[in-house]
């Protein structure tokens, strides 16, 4: 008991190797909860699989069917003195087994392109990347600047934020077809969804972000001597710098959740029109080997992007504390 | 120089540039005489069919230049409304539906018509469309199903105040109807056959096979590029002609389906039962259907059809010049 009041106490830290055990069990948990719904068979498993369809005649091996549904026929075989369905409980086909998962995550980059014109899933998954990466890049050189003189300028932030208020409410999707007619069929509308959707949050943001900088720095310097036009780039910048780096690396994954829909614009490409695809023939394994790649992607990087923010900004306390 | 307008010009100029080169770098120059014929097809057994031709590089030997796109079947529309293709492959009924919002096109080649893809799927106790009446139906209104659905009331003695329409969209129909809350959906494959798979016992009460016609598929072409490239065009029509018949052809059609199957992302015998829905078309058989005659039978008459339910349920406000949305010349070979 004494041991435990040590570290489960409000803003207490958890030292570091129970620090590990929970970040294990972090994923731990959702995964076993999964293979528990998956693998014990009185654990919902709602549905039969017909595995004889017995004197049943619209029943097919291989089909699921609710219980009771199962019941009824059983019952009717059962009247009429016939030979009886059989079946074993299951699972929705939405919610395939992790085996079935993880099984698709590897067939998926072993199996080679079957048309000439097709490509591998590793290829797919790189041009996914290289639209986030753009769609990013263009958001972030407009949006990053604008943001900050948002934040530091009244001027700037009265005659642009009430109009990307109103902007960030409208639907990035419904402007698929927009971007197709200007910018063509290819990867031109895909970035502009990313930018739409990125874009407009990103300024507010980090307008945001630059107004919570300690005006007692700006005070100071000005103080000090230091010219109105010296303090954006003396003061202001070094000061928000490392929320601000926190903060793209949070919109990046904004951008992210744009792709399902950028990448169904245009000629279909990508990680997300596979989803879309499988998802259509109900390959749910497939549609969750895809999902999970994304989050593996997704994870990763900011991961790295997390490590090297220690690197480039080691004075600032809050991120090493967030990150550790 | 002060720090205050200094970053305003830098943005300014930024975005300037930015435009500049995402303009550069996307917009669509107008296509050079020897442009390849740019063609927008997707996820239909009448135009993956295309992917055989593609694949055994058909095009090129036939010495047409043309790239297919792969697209979703909306999008793909929507791009040949933006003119950001020359072709695209839809229904004759969305072909008028594209052209009364503004993109007119010209129907070249029917791929094939719709033989039993289409679907009204109806919960195990209901039997027939008689016994729908009074019923609900979820159907997505003003397109296809919606077409064969109010063929069928008619065939079977009723019209459309015998049953209460729901509206749903074609892709969610198999959720719809496992939930019990309508009698019966209608949608095409493979919504239909996850509606059925996902209701055991449900089954189809009427399908496209018993309205052959109705639905025609077909390369719909931009006016424009049909009149400058006429002899490319035509050369892409004969190879449809052996497209459909390697595909039929029992000792191919093993291999035809898999580079399908492929294309869809499907083993190949889980994508050959919807080859059956699909009555594909070789040039002979487009020919008679391309005779100007009312009724079914004639890609002529089925416009029609299309277009006075298209009139009727306010999916556009003017009829269309039905016949201007047809050229039969390529295929007839004139």
């Amino acid at each position: 008991m004494q041991v435990r009041r040590k570290w489960f106490q409000v803003g207490r830290p958890l030292p570091p190797k129970l620090s590990g055990v929970f970040a294990v069990l972090s994923f731990a948990l959702p995964v076993s909860l999964w293979c528990v719904v998956s693998y014990v068979p009185f654990v919902w498993h709602p549905q039969i699989l017909i595995t004889q369809p017995g004197s049943v005649d619209y029943l097919q091996p291989g089909m699921r069917m609710d219980k009771s549904a199962f019941a009824a026929a059983e019952a009717e075989a059962t009247e009429q003195q016939k030979a009886l369905p059989k079946g074993v409980p299951t699972n929705p086909i939405y919610l395939p087994a992790p085996h079935e998962v993880i099984r698709a995550f590897y067939t998926a980059f072993t199996t080679e392109p079957q048309s000439r014109d097709g490509s591998w899933l590793h290829e797919s998954l790189w041009h996914s990347i290289q639209i986030i990466f753009w769609g990013f890049v263009i958001s972030s050189a407009i949006g990053v600047p604008l943001g900050i003189l948002c934040g530091a300028y009244g001027p700037f932030a009265r005659m642009s934020e009430p109009f990307i208020e109103f902007f960030r409410y409208l639907p990035a999707p419904a402007f698929g077809a927009l971007a197709v007619a200007i910018l063509g069929i290819y990867d031109g509308p895909k970035i502009a969804i990313i930018v739409i959707g990125t874009f407009f949050q990103q300024v507010l943001v980090i307008a945001n972000t630059t107004r919570k900088l300690d005006l007692t720095l700006v005070e100071a310097a000005m103080t000090l001597g230091t010219r109105n036009s010296q303090v954006l780039r003396r003061v202001v910048l070094p000061g928000i710098l490392p929320d601000l780096y926190r903060d793209q690396r949070i919109l990046l994954g904004w951008a992210w959740t744009y792709l399902i829909v950028a990448e169904l614009i245009g000629a279909s490409s990508g990680i997300t029109w596979f989803i879309t695809q499988q998802a259509r023939y109900q390959q749910f394994a497939n549609v969750y080997a895809a999902i999970m790649m994304i989050g593996i992607i997704g994870v990763g990087t900011d991961m790295l992007l997390a490590r090297l923010g220690r690197r480039l900004f080691p004075w600032d306390r809050s991120l090493v504390k967030s990150d550790a | 120089m002060s720090v205050a307008k200094t970053p305003f010009r830098f943005m300014l100029s930024l975005a300037a540039s930015l435009v500049v080169a995402f303009g550069a770098a996307y917009s669509a120059a107008a296509p050079a005489p020897s442009a390849p014929l740019k063609i927008a097809y997707s996820d239909w057994p009448g135009w993956v069919a295309w992917q055989v031709a593609i694949d055994k590089g058909w095009l090129k030997e036939s010495g047409v230049s043309a790239t297919f796109e792969w697209f979703d079947y909306v999008p793909s529309m929507d791009a040949f409304s933006a003119g950001k293709v020359d072709a695209v492959t839809m229904t004759n009924g969305d072909a008028l539906v594209t052209g009364a919002a503004g993109a007119k096109s010209v129907m070249i080649l029917i791929t094939d018509y719709s033989n039993g893809n289409d679907m009204i799927v109806a919960r195990p106790q209901y039997k027939s469309l008689k016994d729908l009446k009074g019923q609900k139906i979820g159907i997505e209104v003003g397109f296809v199903e919606h077409l064969m659905l109010l063929d069928g009331l008619q065939k079977a003695g009723m019209t459309e105040s015998d049953v209460e329409l729901v509206n749903v969209k074609t892709n969610e129909t198999p959720q719809v109807l496992a939930s019990g809350q309508v009698a019966a959906i209608g949608a095409w494959q493979p919504n239909s056959g996850a509606a059925m798979k996902a209701v055991p016992g449900a089954r189809p009460i009427y399908t496209s096979a018993q309205a052959p016609g109705l639905i025609y598929d077909v390369v719909a072409v931009n006016p424009t590029s049909l009149a400058s490239r006429r002899a490319d065009w035509a050369k892409l029509v004969t190879v449809w002609d052996r497209v459909v018949k390697y595909i039929n052809d029992p000792k191919t059609q093993d291999d035809a389906v898999k580079i399908m199957a492929a294309r869809v992302g499907l083993p190949p015998e889980q994508y050959k039962p919807f080859l059956a829905g699909t009555k594909l078309m070789t040039l002979e058989e487009g020919k008679k259907v391309f005779a100007k005659a009312p009724g079914l039978g004639s890609l002529y008459g089925s416009s029609k059809i299309a277009d006075e339910f298209n009139v009727k349920y306010d999916v556009y406000k003017e009829a269309q010049n039905v016949d201007a949305y047809i050229d039969g010349s390529l295929t007839l070979g004139k």
